[in-house]
């Protein structure tokens, strides 16, 4: 295909078509996907996925501003995804990404793309991670996946990645008693963003309030999980981030859990794949055979029970 | 005995009911502030006032009747028209003949490359130089534009307040190179910073540095400009970007109050500064909510002021210009802009200003002619000389209705100050974006209330002109004006001592360092020469620049529209094309260049989103480059550029350049919203804009052509 090529010339038209083309809904984009995925991935490139999430308004996009123009002036090729939560029920979005990320999107050597959520599940719209995967074979180094955080979404999030971010603002602490222990287990790197002004008596506490509650749950054979305080508007602390990433990064490779999650993952999304075509292939039986509709009247003139009819009506569709 | 319970009242009841079909308590019809007009008014709406004082005067507590005893029975309000565009050469040829005509204040517009700290030879201000404003790069400029005008007799009032210092600091030494002293200079800097961030947009610092800035100038003028006012605390604005006057008498207020307080810190006391606070409003359509709104701001404020501590009387004395609005005019059915503005200047008027500008019939075309310039200016003329509303002091006063509204007015503002004080200023406010919101709502349901025809507004939505006619207007070469600009500068670095600028420069930074006053330096640096960018930039390696950070409203234009047959068909549209294409229309919503006018970006991109389109929304100040990696980046369908300060023709062009430039294969197509002059259409056309919709547009129609035409592109694959 033509547009592989181009891909991996890191022509910026072409990533982003084929970014259009894992992101759409139509039957004959999808198969064209397909393919190109399928070629994509025999040859990986040298990209660092790292997962960014964190509530609303912690400062995620301003600390990827704000990270990323370090990045840069490191040298390092930078692709953005930015999952947009501002959906409406209408179904349109107003994605305002690129206001929170002015600098940096000027810069050559970024590429930025945002993404409408549509309320999916997790913040993480369909074809991010085929989106990352274009980014890769274009040469990026690094693949920020920018995400809300909201409660599940970070198990799907930190899927998508090889180093997952939680960003928390100061004060937050309380609410580690609701994350407790399922966090520790999906992120690696913990930062504490506002380290500035007056806030900065309070991040510290809650950066040590990290500290005390993730050594509690640490298991024994683990690596100490890193809680880093920055500020992504002063731009401090940005160089521990990426020397953190660097050394997690290399002591994963090393004991081999970096290559042993990419494969946890490759198992995930292909579990994701078979259980999606099940479900609208389900759904589209169960529509074409009106048995639901059936069924419930029956149950509702008392013929039959509620789950003799969800057995029959299993039955008949699973036949 | 009172009125409703007095017979009278009852037969009248009576009668009001019979003709109308109506009860009477159904008979209300409720403004944009959310208050219930009633159809009558009587003695007993006098009573129980909150603000209003029933037997007060004229120039005393509380003021609510005007700032001086006599008012215009003893000298008229000063007609002061904004104005400003091209060089300080045209500029200052422009102002000597206004002045030779009758208009007695000079108010200064800079253009936008001087707003913002940009010289005019500065690659990221191509378009823009002179086109909205006077370029002004060094206090030679200052100096053109001032020839012949003696500075110590004539009030200059200047619209700055990103580069506040040097522009201000350019004034002081042209004045003293004309032999004025700075303590003779009358005038107003209108150096207020936090509407900037609402919704002026030339800011240039963040907010705190910014407010130190404001502090600064308010400090240096208390003690050594004892005849300028240091401040023009404007509401103007905010109602121009669409706030009702609630919103705007209540932010300009909450304001204030914000800088008296950083004056304060500074160590001054209330009154040594309190009396050069002036004010700036809008006047707008709804004629006794505009009069009610300016004997309100006189009473919150005289409350205010006193609650602060201040002793001298005209410390508690708000003293305001007013402008007419520049945004109830329409392109469409232009001569209709001349009979709006004599209302609303009229409306000003009533409400005691004293200062007026009104504007030019072509408003929403491009920057007045000479003709146009010299209607606007006959309005007021002509109300001063022929009507006789000079002659009393206050005529309304008594008024059930205007002091019951006066008092409503109050109460309503009273109420969001209060709220804002609480959490803790209007700074704070401003920094989380809540007032901008706020009104980026309220102009959106006004947007709504246009589209959906319920608000009728002539000629446009109602009762069209079959036969538009069409008008001159004023072209400004922008690549002349910044050629001599470029020339001017360099004449100016060339003659001046380098490494006395340098040093100069040098003292600027380190005194934003060291948080001492900046205007002593940024003084000696200009009288040395170095320019307005170059002070500027000093300025900006200890502060940076800002980048707002921009939060849009959802679903206020759409519930307008709830089972409106035209909103539905684009809704429906969009869902087709999502079932032919995989996904929704995406379009990016851009602002170019220094063109800070976001409300109809804001608004069209709302909209759209309601209607189910997928919208990007650019950041303010990107260059065609940025724009084109954006666009290609998301892969968008149409690029929609918002342009209304004229940089379409130098920018438009620019922005198809880069775009061939990154994929000389794209297929993304542009088209342009906002202030184009017709002559210009064919222009834009041949560059390949694909559609252009000026002022006055219905948003669901540009919504539905916008896709059929993206459809038609898609389909020529
Ligand atoms: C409101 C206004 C302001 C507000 C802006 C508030 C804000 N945040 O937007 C304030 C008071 C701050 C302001 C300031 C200035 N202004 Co002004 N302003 C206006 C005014 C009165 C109305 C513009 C407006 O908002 N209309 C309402 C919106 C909804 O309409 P709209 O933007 O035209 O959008 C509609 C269509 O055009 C179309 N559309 C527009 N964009 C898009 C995009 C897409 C994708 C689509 C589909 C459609 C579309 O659909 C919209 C809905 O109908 C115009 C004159 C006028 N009547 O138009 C002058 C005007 C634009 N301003 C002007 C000037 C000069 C200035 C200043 C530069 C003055 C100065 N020297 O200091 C300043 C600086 C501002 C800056 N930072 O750039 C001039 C520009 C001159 C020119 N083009 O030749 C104008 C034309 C007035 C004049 N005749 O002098 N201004
Ligand atoms: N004091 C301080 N404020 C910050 C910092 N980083 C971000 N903020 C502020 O926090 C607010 C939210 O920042 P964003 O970057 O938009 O947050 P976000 O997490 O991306 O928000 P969503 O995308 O809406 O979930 C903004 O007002 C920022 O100015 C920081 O380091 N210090
Ligand atoms: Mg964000």
């Amino acid at each position: 295909m033509e547009l592989i090529e181009n891909i991996q010339k890191g022509e910026r038209a072409a990533i982003a078509k084929a970014i259009t083309l894992v992101e759409s809904s139509k039957d004959s984009d999808q198969q064209i996907s397909r393919q190109l995925i399928s070629e994509l991935i025999k040859k990986p490139g040298k990209s660092i996925r790292i997962g960014f999430s964190g509530p609303p308004g912690v400062g995620k996009s301003t600390f990827i501003e704000s990270f990323g123009s370090y990045l840069v002036t490191q040298n390092y090729k930078l692709g953005i995804l930015a999952i947009d939560p501002s959906s409406q029920i209408t179904g349109g979005s107003i994605l305002g990404d690129k206001t929170r990320m002015v600098e940096i999107s000027k810069n050559p050597n970024t590429f930025i793309r945002s993404t409408p959520s549509r309320g999916a599940l997790g913040g993480i719209s369909m074809g991010t991670r085929e989106a990352s995967i274009i980014l890769d074979a274009a040469g990026y180094d690094f693949i920020f996946i920018e995400t809300v955080g909201v409660g599940q979404s970070e198990i799907v999030a930190s899927n998508l990645v090889d180093i997952f971010t939680l960003i928390v603002g100061p004060g937050s602490g309380d609410e580690l008693q609701g994350i407790k222990k399922g966090i520790t287990e999906y992120a690696d790197i913990f930062i504490v963003n506002k380290n500035d002004g007056e806030l900065k008596i309070e991040a510290s506490k809650t950066a040590a309030d990290y500290k005390s509650a993730l050594s509690y749950y640490k298991k024994l054979d683990e690596l100490e999980k890193q809680v880093l305080l920055v500020s992504a508007i002063k731009q401090t602390g940005m160089e521990d981030v990426i020397k953190t990433i660097n050394q997690i990064v290399d002591q994963n490779k090393q004991k081999g859990i970096f290559e042993e999650r990419r494969a946890d993952q490759l198992e995930y999304w292909i579990e994701e794949e078979v259980k999606n075509i099940i479900a609208s292939d389900i759904t589209k039986r169960l529509s074409s055979k009106g048995n639901i509709s059936k069924y419930s009247e029956k149950v509702m003139k008392n013929e039959i029970s509620m789950y003799e009819a969800v057995e029959t009506i299993t039955k008949d569709t699973l036949k | 005995m009172t009125n409703k319970s007095n017979n009278g009242f009852n037969t009248w009841q009576k009668s009001f009911e019979k003709e109308t079909k109506k009860n009477l308590s159904d008979a209300k019809s409720e403004t944009d502030e959310g208050i219930d007009i009633k159809p009558v008014y009587t003695k007993d709406d006098l009573e129980n006032f909150s603000f209003v004082e029933n037997n007060s005067l004229p120039g005393q507590w509380p003021y609510t009747r005007g700032p001086k005893a006599s008012m215009y029975t003893n000298r008229p309000w000063t007609i002061r028209q904004y104005a400003g565009f091209s060089t300080a050469e045209e500029s200052n040829e422009f102002y000597k003949k206004n002045l030779e005509s009758g208009q007695k204040g000079l108010s200064v517009a800079f253009d936008l490359p001087t707003h913002r700290g940009y010289d005019s030879d500065d690659d990221l201000v191509m378009g823009d130089v002179g086109k909205a404003g006077v370029a002004i790069d060094t206090v030679e400029d200052m100096k053109i534009l001032f020839n012949n005008i003696p500075l110590d007799q004539m009030s200059v009032s200047m619209t700055m307040n990103g580069a506040v210092l040097p522009v201000l600091a350019s004034f002081i030494v042209a004045g003293e190179e004309q032999g004025v002293d700075r303590s003779l200079l009358s005038g107003t800097i209108q150096n207020d910073i936090l509407k900037e961030f609402m919704v002026r947009n030339t800011y240039i610092y963040p907010p705190e540095p910014s407010m130190k800035i404001v502090a600064d100038i308010i400090e240096f003028t208390s003690k050594e400009m004892p005849k300028f006012n240091s401040i023009s605390i404007s509401g103007y604005h905010m109602q121009e970007a669409g706030a009702d006057n609630v919103l705007e008498l209540a932010y300009t207020l909450a304001d204030g109050m914000e800088y008296v307080r950083a004056a304060m810190s500074k160590g001054l006391d209330v009154d040594d500064f309190a009396p050069r606070l002036s004010f700036f409003f809008a006047i707008g359509t709804d004629f006794f909510m505009e009069i009610a709104k300016l004997r309100a701001a006189r009473t919150l404020w005289a409350k205010i002021m006193k609650d602060f501590g201040a002793k001298k009387e005209r410390s508690l004395i708000l003293r305001t210009h007013c402008q007419t609005s520049g945004v109830s005019l329409t392109e469409k059915d232009p001569y209709n802009n001349i009979i709006r503005t004599s209302y609303e200047a009229l409306s000003a008027i009533l409400g005691g200003t004293q200062s007026l500008h009104t504007n030019s019939f072509d408003e929403a075309i491009a920057l007045p002619t000479d003709e146009s310039a010299r209607i606007a200016r006959n309005t007021q003329l002509i109300l001063q000389n022929e009507t006789g509303v000079t002659k009393t002091v206050d005529p309304l006063a008594g008024s059930y209705f205007v002091e019951n509204l006066t008092d409503e007015l109050s109460k309503k503002a009273w109420d969001i100050i209060t709220e804002i004080e609480e959490l803790g200023g209007m700074t704070k406010a401003v920094k989380a974006g809540v007032p901008k919101l706020k009104i980026e709502e309220s102009a959106t349901k006004k947007q709504a209330k246009v589209d959906s025809g319920s608000r009728v507004v002539v000629g446009v939505n109602k009762y069209k002109n079959p036969k538009e006619p069409s008008v001159d207007v004023r072209v400004i070469d922008n690549n002349r004006v910044r050629d001599d600009q470029i020339k001017k500068i360099q004449s100016v670095k060339d003659s001046r001592e380098t490494k006395a600028v340098e040093k100069a420069l040098e003292n600027v930074t380190n005194a934003a360092k060291d948080e001492k006053n900046l205007l002593i330096p940024c003084i000696e640096a200009i009288k040395l020469r170095a320019t307005v960018g170059e002070v500027s930039k000093a300025l900006e390696q200890v502060y940076g620049r800002h980048f707002a950070k921009s939060l849009s409203v959802s679903g206020v234009y759409g519930k307008h529209f709830e089972g409106d047959k035209d909103f539905m068909n684009v809704e429906k549209k969009v869902i087709d094309f999502e079932n032919t294409n995989g996904r929704r229309p995406r379009v990016l919503v851009v602002k170019i260049g220094q063109d800070g006018h976001d409300r109809g970006a804001k608004i069209v991109a709302t909209s759209f989103a309601d209607m189910g389109f997928d919208v990007d929304m650019g950041p303010l100040f990107q260059s065609p480059k940025d724009v084109a990696k954006d666009a290609i980046e998301n892969d968008v369908h149409a690029i929609g550029v918002s342009t209304l300060a004229a940089g379409h023709k130098t920018l438009v062009p620019e922005l198809m350049k880069a775009l061939s430039n990154i994929d000389p294969k794209s297929k993304i197509i542009v088209f342009v919203g906002g202030i184009i002059p017709e002559q210009d259409y064919e222009f834009l056309y041949k560059n390949n804009v694909s559609a252009i919709f000026g002022p006055g547009s219905n948003i669901i129609e540009c919504a539905e052509k916008v896709i059929d035409l993206i459809s038609d592109n898609l389909s020529k694959e």
